[in-house]
């Protein structure tokens, strides 16, 4: 049906994003306070890989093996996840404003992470995780409130009001963890770690979550593909052609809840990146998400790990908030959708 | 092939519809008229399983609250008048989406003899020449026939027709009439249409469903529904003296 | 909407770092003493503060709100804690400041709540007072007198100028003479410490890292043992990435963390750190932690947290 023939991602164009990537993670990787050559990353990346050992003292071995590469490699995990999450809100949706910063989902995760901190919630056995379960779990619950408010208001769910509902639920957010951040002082983390991101001290235990995470509620994602195209066309259509909206959409939002508030917990939140990736993808691969949802995939990735860079090296050796570097760029292509979409 | 039973509908204490009964068999066009707020377009999204209702809407036998949405959308399909796609997506990948509920699988690769309905589709509707174009860039018709097409792909047994050609003018009106006709004539189906336009509804329904106050007034052969009197009581004028003196200029003019 | 808001919040928290914490401006700063009788008695005591205002007071003052941390260390370092009848919300030492009645500071700053205080003189740092909030002080009768210290000679003119405010202008003169002796004994050895490199670490990996750059009392400090402070090259505090410490390798680690008491402590942190135990601090265990402010506030203590680097550092010479 709809995956016919040429309408998925080609092989080719898997391989072409795949080599984009890895190019991409290398200089990433190589380029920082100190600067190796690319071939040299590559070996040594490569030899840790295959678990040879690295020669002594040398950089690979004293800063882009323990700290770059997992900054680098957390880096392109969330914003690949943010970016998916992104594309596949737009469209189940069909609001093209739709992302986790946008919506205050990710708002609501750093609430809940900073909860977790600030009141020592945690599952037992599992010191780590009660960060990233609250975090995802006010993730999904701001969604559902966000959304069911947005149903009361209107019941078209459209663009402007479910905008508006976000920016405000997402300011009351974001006040409530500054208080509450306020109180814990020294416990939690500062409140720009919350509100513009920061991918220091990713380590790959991390980036080893992120993955998994991605993997698992990413692929169920992209196992909807059909349902998210039905979705972007219109919500009704998707019920008469015979999809389960809301089986569907509960499933669709669990998964984008998960995704933010694991992301969340690593790296704060970072905007923009989910509303843009998709939308810049869209215009290359159009709206079929069978195309559309593994290019933001890659692209997100490649985005973030970019925008990393900028952000350690542009002012060194000073380092800049991430979401400083994409808020710039979001926020310009932002209103340029905006704008376009008002006109149109 | 359907059967509704005692179908009702209400919001908070308001009755929308009332206890509302009838049936539909194969090869029958049942055009469902009445005034505004007769609770004509309520029916319909109810037997579409879209407005939560009381009463049983059985489809071959079968309650249909209890069938899976594939299974249903297999059965029953449905055309509504306003559809604003949220994205540039192709004519061909709207019309495709009507195979949907025949899918199996993870990702949906298998499909009998689906290509062959969704070229039979197009076929019908014309849209050969828009296939890869943006459905962003269509006309209101073109745009309706493109959901028309879904729906001939979808292939249900039973069309609902929500009033979709209420904006549209007459040209594509007649084209969503002659083709629904067309595909009735087929054979193996039936139509249910909610519509405004009493003299569409008497050319091309072969049963009638007069509804008021979301009651059913009457029902039978277009024939024995629409009589003047009864016509004149539900919507409270003189409906035959309107529609002659509607008719009578172009009459006289020739037309 | 939020499309015009995220743009302007983006750059307003981008200043207010840039502003707040990181960039010092080169000091433009008189602080000293006119003229001040000697003797405490009724003669007009006339100042001129940090900003170079020429502030006249008909004698010693008796009742002060100090906004800033290092004015009430001054304060009571020259045994004036009986005029302290207010205190911003950060000043934390010695411990009997917090029993001071406390007022918001900084941004937050409360004309109202320093009014109810009746005090004569306001201490504060230039940075968050509007011309606006100065002038409803100055009518409700409050003097306001800017202490803004940004260099280690800057302390000693904020200690001259708080002994003339006081009439305690030898216990000042001795206060600034023991300061300036400890930081002579300290660099009349920096010889011994050339070529050594040192971080300052301001706030902890898990907050953003940031870090001491020069223009600062510690880079000054620094300078005065005759170390090399690593990011000379950031001006005042930064945000910076782990692998700028690792290529930088420091010999000396200091932070300024504070220990909650729970998990590990700063230094047992930033050891346990991966890749970071190649640094040369880190390895010889050369990570010294200076909580209590020592070395990040303009006042009288800053010659303690001096000595206790420069012993620590002694200490770890075989």
């Amino acid at each position: 049906m709809i995956g016919h023939g040429k309408e998925g991602f080609l092989l080719r164009e898997h391989l072409l994003f795949c080599v984009l990537l890895l190019a991409v993670l290398l200089t990433c990787a190589a380029v920082g306070s100190v600067s190796l050559p690319l071939d040299e990353a590559a070996r040594s990346i490569w030899r840790a890989a295959a678990g040879r050992p690295q020669e002594e003292g040398s950089l690979a071995a004293s800063i882009l093996l323990p700290v770059r590469l997992p900054r680098v490699l957390c880096a392109g995990l969330v914003g690949a996840a943010l970016s998916l999450c992104g594309g596949a809100m737009q469209g189940l949706l069909k609001n093209p404003l739709a992302d986790g910063s946008t919506l205050g989902v990710s708002s609501g995760a750093s609430l809940g992470a900073v909860i977790a901190i600030a009141f020592g919630i945690s599952i037992p056995g599992l010191p780590f995780t009660g960060t990233m379960v609250l975090a995802i779990l006010f993730a999904f619950l701001s969604l559902l409130l966000i959304l069911a408010l947005a149903y009361r208001l209107d019941a078209s769910l459209s663009t402007n009001t479910i905008i508006l509902i976000g920016v405000i639920f997402s300011m009351f957010a974001s006040s409530f963890s500054s208080l509450i951040i306020t109180f814990a002082g020294e416990k939690v983390k500062t409140i720009t770690f919350w509100t513009m991101g920061s991918l220091q001290g990713g380590g790959y235990r991390n980036a080893a979550i992120l993955a998994g995470a991605l993997l698992l509620f990413g692929g169920a994602i992209l196992l909807h593909c059909r349902e998210l195209n039905a979705f972007a066309v219109g919500e009704d259509n998707a019920r008469t052609i015979g999809v389960d909206v809301r089986r569907v959409k509960l499933r669709v939002l669990i998964c984008v809840s998960v995704l933010i508030g694991v992301s969340v917990s690593v790296s704060g939140t970072i905007g923009f990146v989910g509303l843009v990736t998709p939308h810049i993808m869209r215009l290359v691969f159009g709206p079929n998400h069978r195309r559309l949802l593994p290019a933001t995939i890659y692209g997100g990735a490649i985005f973030l790990m970019l925008s990393d860079l900028a952000a350690r090296t542009i002012l060194s050796p000073r380092e800049l908030p991430i979401g400083v570097v994409t808020s710039l760029i979001g926020s310009v292509v932002f209103i340029y959708i905006f704008f376009s979409a008002r006109r149109g | 092939m359907l059967t509704v039973q005692d179908l009702t509908v209400r919001y908070g204490k308001l009755t929308i519809v009332d206890r509302v009964s009838f049936s539909v068999e194969r090869g029958q066009w049942l055009m469902v008229v009445g005034p505004n707020g007769a609770g004509k377009s309520t029916v319909a999204g109810a037997i579409s399983q879209t407005i939560p209702s009381g009463g049983q809407v059985l489809f071959d036998g079968r309650d249909i609250s209890k069938m899976k949405r594939r299974e249903l959308a297999r059965r029953i399909g449905v055309l509504t008048q306003s559809h604003y796609v949220g994205y540039g997506f192709t004519t061909e990948e709207v019309i495709r989406l009507g195979r949907y509920a025949h899918s199996q699988g993870l990702l949906g690769r298998s499909d009998g003899d689906g290509e062959e309905k969704v070229q039979a589709a197009i076929r019908r509707t014309g849209l050969e020449p828009f296939l890869k174009q943006s459905v962003l860039t269509l006309s209101g018709g073109e745009l309706q026939r493109t959901f028309l097409a879904q729906l001939l792909a979808q292939d249900p047994q039973l069309l609902i027709l929500d009033e979709p050609t209420n904006h549209l003018d007459l040209v594509y009106q007649k084209e969503v009439f002659a083709l629904v006709r067309e595909w009735l004539d087929d054979g193996g189906g039936a139509v249910i249409s909610v519509v405004h336009d009493l003299s569409l509804a008497k050319s091309y329904g072969t049963h009638a469903l007069l509804m008021d106050c979301g009651r059913v007034v009457a029902q039978g052969t277009v024939k024995e529904v629409l009589l003047p009197e009864r016509l004149n009581g539900v919507y409270r004028m003189d409906v035959g003296a309107w529609m002659r003196g509607l008719y009578r200029q172009w009459l006289e003019d020739g037309l | 909407m939020k499309i015009q808001k995220m743009p302007a919040l983006t750059l307003a928290l981008l200043l207010t770092l840039l502003a707040g914490c990181a960039a010092h401006q080169p000091a433009v700063l008189g602080g000293a003493v006119q003229s001040a009788a000697a003797a405490p008695g009724d003669k007009p005591v006339v100042v001129t503060d940090m900003t170079g205002r020429e502030i006249t007071l008909e004698g010693p003052v008796a009742r002060i709100v100090a906004l800033t941390a290092a004015d009430c260390e001054i304060l009571y370092a020259l045994g004036a804690e009986d005029t302290l009848v207010g205190r911003g919300e950060y000043c934390d030492w010695p411990a009997s400041v917090l029993d001071v009645p406390v007022v918001q500071s900084g941004a937050d700053t409360n004309i109202e709540q320093i009014i109810a205080l009746r005090p004569q003189v306001l201490l504060m740092s230039g940075m968050a007072q509007t011309e606006e909030q100065i002038a409803a002080l100055e009518d409700a009768g409050v003097h306001v007198v800017v202490s803004d210290a940004q260099d280690i000679a800057g302390v000693y003119d904020a200690i001259e100028m708080l002994g003339a405010l006081l009439g305690k202008e030898k216990e000042a003169q001795a206060l600034v003479d023991s300061m300036k002796e400890a930081f002579s004994a300290i660099s009349s050895q920096a010889g011994a410490n050339a070529g050594k490199k040192i971080y300052f670490e301001v706030s902890p990996l898990e907050w953003g890292l940031w870090a001491a750059g020069s223009d600062t009392f510690m880079d000054e400090i620094a300078q005065m043992l005759g170390l090399t402070n690593v990011f000379a090259d950031l001006s005042g505090w930064g945000e910076i990435s782990e692998e700028q410490v690792i290529a930088r390798a420091p010999d000396y680690i200091v932070t300024i963390s504070m220990y909650s008491g729970e998990g590990p402590s700063p230094e047992e942190e930033i050891a346990a750190r991966p890749g970071w135990e190649q640094i040369p601090a880190v390895a010889n265990g050369a990570i010294l932690n200076l909580q209590n402010n020592e070395l990040s506030r303009p006042g009288p203590r800053l010659a303690n947290g001096a000595q206790m680097l420069f012993q620590f550092i002694e200490d770890r010479k075989p």
